[in-house]
């Protein structure tokens, strides 16, 4: 059995240690806000923090984080630094279709939970493992930037 | 098919399964989970029996010796190696750009030397340190110089019974350090070609140089032969001997793939770390 945190509620898996994490969290616990896009560790759709850092759910097997913090995107979103993301992801016109959006929220997160006050190329650099195809980038970086500006304090 | 999976608690009891079912070590999941995946929402299958390692903690950690060696757990991910202040700058370079801020925090310099990789962003600057590995098993350990433990694409000296446990990096010194890695992207790139190098210069005597081609063959080349050429020579005296280093070298890589650019370009790279290193610029790092 594989036990771990996950949005701060202990989590008890019975099944295949090797289970991908990502499986676990959409089809056993059905939160299905965190996306599966390429499910080899490329796109970044799929991550989660992993102890507060990020971490790609569809290439790591559940039986690799027994006794690990995972957040997901349903685990942030009511937060202070959830809402302020995602208001500012809003406010600043950062999402077309949405798919990689949790997996930017995540990213976005995990940069500012360690450090508060990012330039463009650090947020840049932060979301460099995410892929989107609708928005080219500049106004989730955009977003990213208000988050941390109109957050000041939050992280 | 199924296979086995063991979640060993301890390094003893990973070694005993090691030892009884022949399980392969999964440390962070980036090379066998993508391997052996089998679609969305489906458990990955392996033909072999799996050990989850991730959680041992007497294989976590980085520490610099007394003699100046520096010693890697094998479970150390990549963030963890470039975080580390006293990472040797090829090292630190290596692993500052694998992939993308997700893989570098789940990955491990044990699983990216076990997957012998020649596009593995590790071995290349391991390699040119004259790094070690140390092999355990539950019958004992043995050191072997990381150069010898990879012999080719995909293939290594690992025993059944054996798991990459430490990889020491000797004390190292140099004038000058040249790192390069060339990708299509400046994250998530795979390797096309990558080259580390260094030389020491010591009272206008080369008392050292080494370099180490990543992707140039069926695994990282470095010619000890070549490195000679230039050693223990004047630095006035190395500019003739440049070109009789370049055709060594190039007759030591073996690119599969567009040798032609790959032949190309790594000369290009070492000729311009020799040149610019002979101009005696003040700092030590060439771009």
């Amino acid at each position: 059995m594989t036990e771990f945190k996950l949005n701060g509620k202990i989590v008890r898996f019975e099944g295949n240690p090797l289970t991908r994490l990502i499986d676990v969290i959409r089809e056993d616990l059905g939160l299905t806000g965190t996306k599966e896009g390429c499910g080899e560790g490329e796109c970044g759709a799929c991550s989660v923090l992993r102890n507060g850092k990020l971490t790609t759910s569809c290439i790591i097997p559940v039986g690799a984080v027994a006794g690990d913090e995972i957040v997901t995107i349903e685990g942030l979103r009511d937060t202070e630094q959830g809402k302020c993301l995602i208001d500012a992801f809003a406010e600043g016109g950062a999402v077309q279709c949405g798919f990689c959006i949790p997996g930017m929220v995540m990213a976005a997160q995990a940069l500012l939970l360690e450090n508060s006050d990012p330039d463009e190329e650090d947020v840049r650099m932060a979301i460099s493992g995410n892929i989107c195809r609708c928005t080219g980038y500049d106004l989730i970086v955009d977003s990213i930037l208000l988050a941390a500006k109109k957050g000041k304090g939050l992280w | 098919m199924v296979e086995r999976c063991f979640v060993p608690s301890s390094l003893r009891e990973a070694l005993e399964i090691r030892k009884e079912y022949g399980a392969h070590p999964l440390a962070g999941g980036s090379d066998l989970m993508v391997q052996y995946k089998a679609g969305l929402g489906i458990t990955p299958d392996f033909p072999f029996p799996v050990m989850i390692i991730t959680k041992l903690e007497e294989l976590k950690g980085i520490s610099r010796k007394e003699d100046g060696s520096i010693e890697i757990m094998a479970l150390s991910t990549p963030s963890e190696i470039a975080a580390c202040p006293f990472m040797p700058f090829h090292v630190k370079s290596a692993a500052s750009r694998m992939g993308a801020i997700a893989l570098r925090n789940s990955a491990t310099i044990g699983g990216n030397i076990g997957n012998a990789s020649p596009k593995g962003d590790l071995p290349q600057p391991l390699i040119l340190l004259d790094a070690l590995v140390v092999l355990t098993s539950a019958d004992g350990e043995r050191t072997v110089l990381l150069d010898d433990f990879i012999r080719g694409s995909k293939k290594t000296d690992l025993r059944d019974d054996e798991i990459i446990t430490k990889i020491i990096i000797p004390p190292v010194e140099y004038t000058y350090a040249y790192y390069r890695k060339i990708g299509t992207r400046k994250a998530n790139a795979i390797s096309k070609l990558s080259l580390s190098a260094l030389i020491k210069i010591d009272d206008g005597l080369v008392s050292d140089f080494r370099a180490a081609s990543g992707a140039a063959g069926p695994k990282v080349i470095r010619s000890r032969e070549s490195e000679e050429i230039l050693k223990g020579h004047r630095i006035d005296e190395i500019e003739p001997l440049i070109p009789a280093f370049l055709e060594s070298w190039n007759n030591a890589i073996s690119p599969h793939a567009m040798p032609e650019y790959r032949r190309n370009t790594t000369k290009r790279m070492l000729e311009h770390f020799i040149t610019e290193a002979l101009a005696m610029p003040e700092c030590e790092i060439i771009d």
